[in-house]
């Protein structure tokens, strides 16, 4: 469970490292850090019990550890999967804390005597400990590395009892069954050994990766009429590293089947799992993932066999510092480890920094999908070790002291001793009033950073691209910067790019200046914003007048046609125009138009007159000829009144016929004409 | 009596990027071949004795491809790790490679298990090479040693500890079987001699070298690091003769074409670059698809074989050049035909005659001879003339309206022969050096088919796009003249400078004379 302990130097940043609560109703909380200092917490009331610095911690770091299982009276209820068995310790393995190192030993830690136990190292491993694990009955620890092997250890005598190769690989992690007769290791492949024989008992494959964490989740028969032989319808979980799945495997005697049986997914790669145990078949298992991102996921399930689809958690809790003021943003804190309370219904919560971790008691509450707190560390940071604290070996620090800490990059102003205020910290802890959830938070944050940051983002790479483009003379780049139309966009870019690239980025606009006016439009605007941006340090140049002369006298030349063009253009847009409006009318009724010629001369010349109106509307005249006399009439009237109206409005015009004919007084010749012609 | 002269043909200079005769030399390929490789390709070695096969090293495979064959003749696949550098000895018959776990392993051509195997290295060897006399090998490894191994023996020979880096790129000289160069990431190249035990030479190249070559005679060494090609004269002691920065990103791989007048670099930023070694510029440039981490040349520049990041390989073959050969010529008159009658020589009462030479009139001119203007306007307008030679379309234009007959020309046109002229003007309009022409031109036509404007869609299409075209111009040209005028300010405020010095000077001068009065 104490998962590869890759952690990183910025205390703050979600990272594995090697941590794990005290069997014992979880009384402490041993956390092995990076600057090699070992420190177990209580988990009850936040306090450093102890810290021990291994002689040898920073050339060998902690890369895992494990609590010796506790001495358990008689009745108590389990508390851990692995610590749950009927044998009783043997005394003197109580409170003891196995440490793996980089380098190959394993340190046994006594918090009672709060002093080194003793040194596993004689016929061990000659390389990093990936993973330990004790024996709930013999006493016996198995460790497992990346020199392939596995050792298993004999505790009082401090020697190797039986020590074997585990794998192909290194061996990343070991879990030990509940009955206590099987280990699995894991590397590439899980392999599930006979403890007795040391005997490959069954292989298990489909991580691409190393897996990183272990863990057998049932020790309740498959049903309850068989007896249970230890190794039917076992389930195991496993987790790999960059895997963001948790895989669950079953054991089955009889089936052969190797793959997974099914699979939760969670959001990054699994540090840390706890989980709780069913204890009959209706009782869903409860498990808690940290990942990798410092999020925890909850999930419940019944364990019955295959199921294809990736399980999805019911539950994701997150925690934030609260954004103080609108100008500061939550920040993410993240969660170093998960362990569920006794009662199975709470859940220990260590979150913050490896450095100064907070533990914290979160009561479940299954309906909500999403749990997001929000909790002040910024005062929880200054170590503050009480003098009362009886076992502490480390020199006690008065809280104006200012720690350094190895591996710390940005170790400044955060530091500020100032009296812990839990209860404020409580009483940030969402309740569901009018707190924002980190979703909303985000999402507001999301959307801000976008619309600040589009500009930004291209113009820190126009300029780039630009630069790279004009120095290797690359024709595709070089169009995807200076084909763009943004003219901001434009101006930040000429803004940013070096100095060197003035002369070069003209040189090329000259080029392309001379092509069609589309794209040398825009190879203007560039000319511009270079002119206007980098004007006095073009007046500086000694050359420019020959540097710009070609360019020069090209833009004349072209510009000289300027009056002529212009000319010419004026005589379009009239073209155009009278194009356009002949279109217009063209929608309207034609003979009409014509139709007014007959009218103006008819009363001196009525044949010639007759004539091209015959001539003018005969293509009209077709369609007219069924229609009567009179409305003839009426269209030559409308046409005189100058309307472009439909024919559509005749029938309704029918009424007016009378009228108009009287106002105009030419009309009655009108009839006449026509008539003549049909 | 005066001839008819045709008219003359305004010549433009070719916009665009010049042809020489280098780029029609590296176009002459015929398009690539690309072949997956298992991984990135890190090495291509073309082997130096006919049938010319290659060795290309990629993942812990070296593959060895024939000159047209796309699969792999044969496969070196017995690598536990990813092998390096697989490189022919001379004659072609064995090759060496390097391998991830410090090995260097020795392969005969034939055969398929390792000859020999030099073990020595701790970290992986990234280069091998054979020595000129072939019976030594160079190895460079990441354990910052270059090391000398006798192949008869297996044993190694000397060891040279002077990197303080990632050994990674090497050569051994052609000429001399004890010299060897190597590069590092330590930003040096060193020059070995086996007979010194120390390097004899080193040169700082300013950035973690990645290829090193030296030319045949041995008198000048390239390297490539960093964006840079430097290239040094090993003669004059590792002097600095050129500075190359042609890539905008890590030079990865470096060769010479098989004539040694052209140098190639390949690089991070997908180009593989062509210089010319007298005068070290950019003579031409290839893209490619991904990153470029090897290159190779065959004999006589038949085959360009580049091998990229994603794995593929890139081939590309010269075209054949024997089709050229194959079209038959059409038969001539013989020679004798075109002298007939001309080496009669005179007599002394002779009087000689010259009859007046036939000119040759392309068909305008023929046409314009003849005074038919309409008929030599269609013919270059033809579509063949318009978008070949714009520039006859012009001059007949510019010819036409020298002789005051444009209008004539171009009037009594049906909707589709000026729709014709419409195209040509809507194409060309925009080009400042036809553009005079073409502007008069527009506004005859203009004049001419004003009456009738209106009566067919189609060059009332023709018109609007004209119109858009020019407003676009005249936007264009307005932007330029506002540019001018910046220029002109700048150029003013040089001028004035020149002048304020020169004002400064003489004031300067003053006092300087007033001092010698005094």
């Amino acid at each position: 469970m104490a998962a590869g302990g890759g952690g990183s130097g910025d205390p703050l940043a979600p990272a594995g490292v090697p941590c794990a609560f005290s069997p014992h109703s979880q009384a402490y909380f041993a956390l092995a850090s990076t600057d090699g200092h070992l420190r177990v917490w209580e988990t009850a009331n936040n306090r450093l019990h102890q810290e021990y610095v291994p002689s040898a911690h920073l050339s060998g770091t902690c890369t895992c550890l494990a609590w010796a299982p506790a001495r358990l009276q008689a009745k108590e209820s389990p508390q851990r999967k692995k610590r749950k068995s009927e044998a009783v310790g043997t005394s003197n393995q109580t409170d003891l804390l196995a440490l793996g190192t980089a380098v190959g030993s394993i340190l046994l830690y006594s918090t009672v005597k709060g002093e080194l136990h003793s040194k596993l190292v004689s016929g061990g491993h000659d390389n990093r400990v990936n993973c330990i694990q004790w024996h709930q009955d013999s006493g016996c620890l198995y460790s497992c590395s990346d020199d392939k092997h596995i050792v298993e250890w004999n505790v009082q005598a401090c020697k190797v009892k039986c020590k074997w190769k585990g794998d192909n690989s290194s061996v990343s992690s070991l879990c030990i069954s509940p009955d206590g007769k099987m280990l699995l290791s894991a590397g590439r492949t899980i392999k599930l050994w006979v403890l007795e024989t040391k005997e490959v008992y069954r292989h298990f494959t489909g991580h691409a990766t190393p897996v990183s964490s272990l863990m057998f989740t049932t020790i309740r028969p498959p049903n309850e009429s068989q007896p249970f032989d230890g190794i039917t319808g076992l389930y195991f979980l496993s987790g790999a590293v960059h895997d963001r799945l948790l895989n669950v495997w079953q054991v089955r005697s009889e089936n052969k089947e190797k793959s997974a049986v099914m699979s939760f997914t969670v959001t990054d790669e699994p540090v840390y799992i706890d989980l709780t145990l069913s204890e009959n078949k209706e009782e869903p298992v409860k498990l808690a993932v940290v990942c990798r991102d410092g999020q925890v996921h909850l999930f419940e399930h019944i364990l019955n066999g295959y199921c294809k689809k990736p399980l999805t958690s019911n539950c994701t809790i997150q925690i934030a510092t609260p954004g103080k003021g609108k100008k500061s943003t939550p920040k993410p804190i993240p969660i170093l480890a998960a362990g569920f309370c006794s009662d199975k219904m709470s859940l220990l919560l260590v979150y913050g920094s490896w450095f100064q971790p907070t533990i914290e008691r979160v009561a479940l509450n299954s309906r909500e999908p999403h749990m997001c707190l929000v909790r002040d560390i910024s005062n929880c940071w200054a170590p503050k070790v009480e003098t009362a604290i009886t076992k502490v070996r480390t020199p006690v620090m008065n809280s104006e002291a200012k720690v350094l800490v190895p591996g710390i990059p940005g170790h400044h102003a955060a530091i500020k001793p100032a009296p812990p205020q839990t209860e404020q910290v409580e009483s940030k802890r969402k309740s569901g009033g009018n707190e924002v959830s980190i979703e909303e938070r985000l999402g507001a944050m999301d959307i801000d950073a976008r619309k600040k940051g589009k500009d930004d983002l291209q113009t820190n790479s126009f300029p780039v691209l630009l630069t790279q483009g004009l120095e290797s003379n690359d024709f595709e780049m070089l169009n995807k910067v200076l084909q763009t139309r943004n003219v901001n966009l434009i101006k930040k870019t000429v803004l940013r790019m070096p100095l060197h690239t003035v002369i070069p980025l003209l040189q090329e606009l000259t080029k392309r200046l001379q092509g069609h006016p589309n794209s040398a439009v825009l190879m203007v605007q560039w000319l511009k914003c270079v002119l206007t941006v980098h004007a006095s340090y073009l007046s500086t140049l000694p050359d420019l007048v020959p540097q710009l002369g070609t360019l020069y006298q090209l833009m004349e030349s072209r510009v000289k046609t300027f009056q002529k063009l212009s000319h010419l253009h004026g005589k379009l847009i009239l073209l155009i125009t009278q194009v356009t409006a002949s279109e217009k009318t063209k929608g309207a009724t034609s003979p009409g138009q014509k139709a007014k010629l007959v009218y103006e001369e008819e009363s001196s010349e009525e044949e010639s007159d007759d004539e091209i109106a015959d001539k003018d509307s005969e293509d009209n005249w077709d369609e007219d000829e069924e229609e009567s006399e009179s409305e003839k009439d009426e269209d030559i009237d409308e046409e005189e009144d100058e309307d472009a109206e439909g024919k559509d409005e005749e029938n309704g015009e029918d009424r007016d016929i009378a009228s108009e004919k009287e106002l105009n007084g030419d009309s009655d010749l009108d009839p006449e004409n026509e008539s003549e012609e049909e | 009596m005066a001839g008819y002269k045709p008219v003359a043909i305004q010549t433009y200079p070719i916009l665009g990027e010049k042809i020489t005769q280098d780029t029609l030399y590296w176009n002459n390929y015929k398009t690539p071949v690309q072949i997956k490789e298992f991984g990135a390709v890190s090495k291509v070695d073309f082997s130096p004795q006919p049938p010319y096969n290659y060795a290309v090293t990629a993942s812990s495979r070296i593959h060895i491809y024939g000159r047209y064959s796309q699969e792999p003749i044969k496969t070196f696949s017995r690598f536990k790790y990813t092998a390096y550098c697989a490189t022919f000895r001379q004659d072609g018959r064995l090759l060496v490679a390097g391998s991830e776990d410090g090995g260097v392993q020795l392969f005969d051509i034939s055969g398929r298990a390792p000859l020999r195997q030099f073990e020595g290295h701790t970290k992986a060897v990234h280069t091998v090479d054979f020595t000129a006399d072939k019976y030594h090998v160079v190895s460079g490894a990441d354990d910052y040693t270059v090391k000398l191994w006798d192949i008869p023996n297996s044993k190694e020979i000397l060891t040279f500890k002077e990197h303080s880096d990632y050994v990674r790129c090497g050569c051994a000289s052609k000429l001399n079987p004890d010299l060897f160069i190597t590069g590092s990431y330590d930003h040096t190249v060193k020059m070995f001699d086996a007979r010194t035990n120390t390097s004899v030479l080193s040169v700082e190249h300013g950035q973690p070298v990645e290829s090193v070559l030296l030319f045949p005679s041995g008198g000048l060494l390239v390297s490539a690091g960093g964006r840079y090609v430097k290239v040094w004269d090993m003669l004059k002691g590792g002097q600095l003769l050129v500075s190359l920065k042609n890539h905008h990103k890590t030079v990865t791989c470096l060769c010479l074409s098989s004539s040694g007048q052209r140098l190639l670099s390949g690089s991070l930023d997908r180009k593989v670059k062509v210089y010319s070694t007298t005068s070290y510029k950019v003579v031409h440039s290839f893209d490619y698809a991904a990153s470029i981490l090897s290159l190779a040349l065959a004999h006589e520049d038949e085959t360009i074989v580049v091998g990229m990041t994603n794995g593929i390989l890139s081939v590309k073959h010269r075209k054949s050049e024997a089709k050229k050969e194959s079209i038959p010529r059409r038969r001539r008159p013989a020679y004798r035909t075109f002298i007939k009658g001309k080496n009669y020589m005179k007599q002394r009462d002779d009087i000689l005659i010259n009859r007046p030479a036939k000119k040759h009139l392309e068909l305008y001119d023929r046409d314009l001879k003849h005074f038919r203007i309409s008929k030599a306007l269609d013919r270059v307008l033809d579509p063949t003339c318009t978008i070949k030679t714009p520039e006859i379309t012009v001059s007949i234009i510019k010819e036409l309206n020298r002789r005051g007959v444009l209008a004539n020309a171009l009037a009594g046109r049906d909707e589709k022969e000026i729709s014709h002229v419409l195209n040509f003007l809507i194409r060309h309009l925009s080009q400042p050096r036809f553009a005079p022409v073409l502007i008069n031109a527009a506004e005859i036509i203009i004049d001419i088919y004003l009456p009738v404007i209106g009566q067919s869609p189609v060059v009332d299409k023709k018109f609007l796009l004209l119109q858009g075209l020019v407003e676009k111009e005249i936007d264009y040209q307005r932007e330029l003249l506002e540019t001018l005028g910046m220029m002109d300010m700048l150029f003013a405020t040089m001028r004035r400078k020149e002048g304020t010095s020169v004002l400064e000077h003489t004031s300067d001068g003053f006092p300087e004379n007033k001092k010698i009065e005094s």
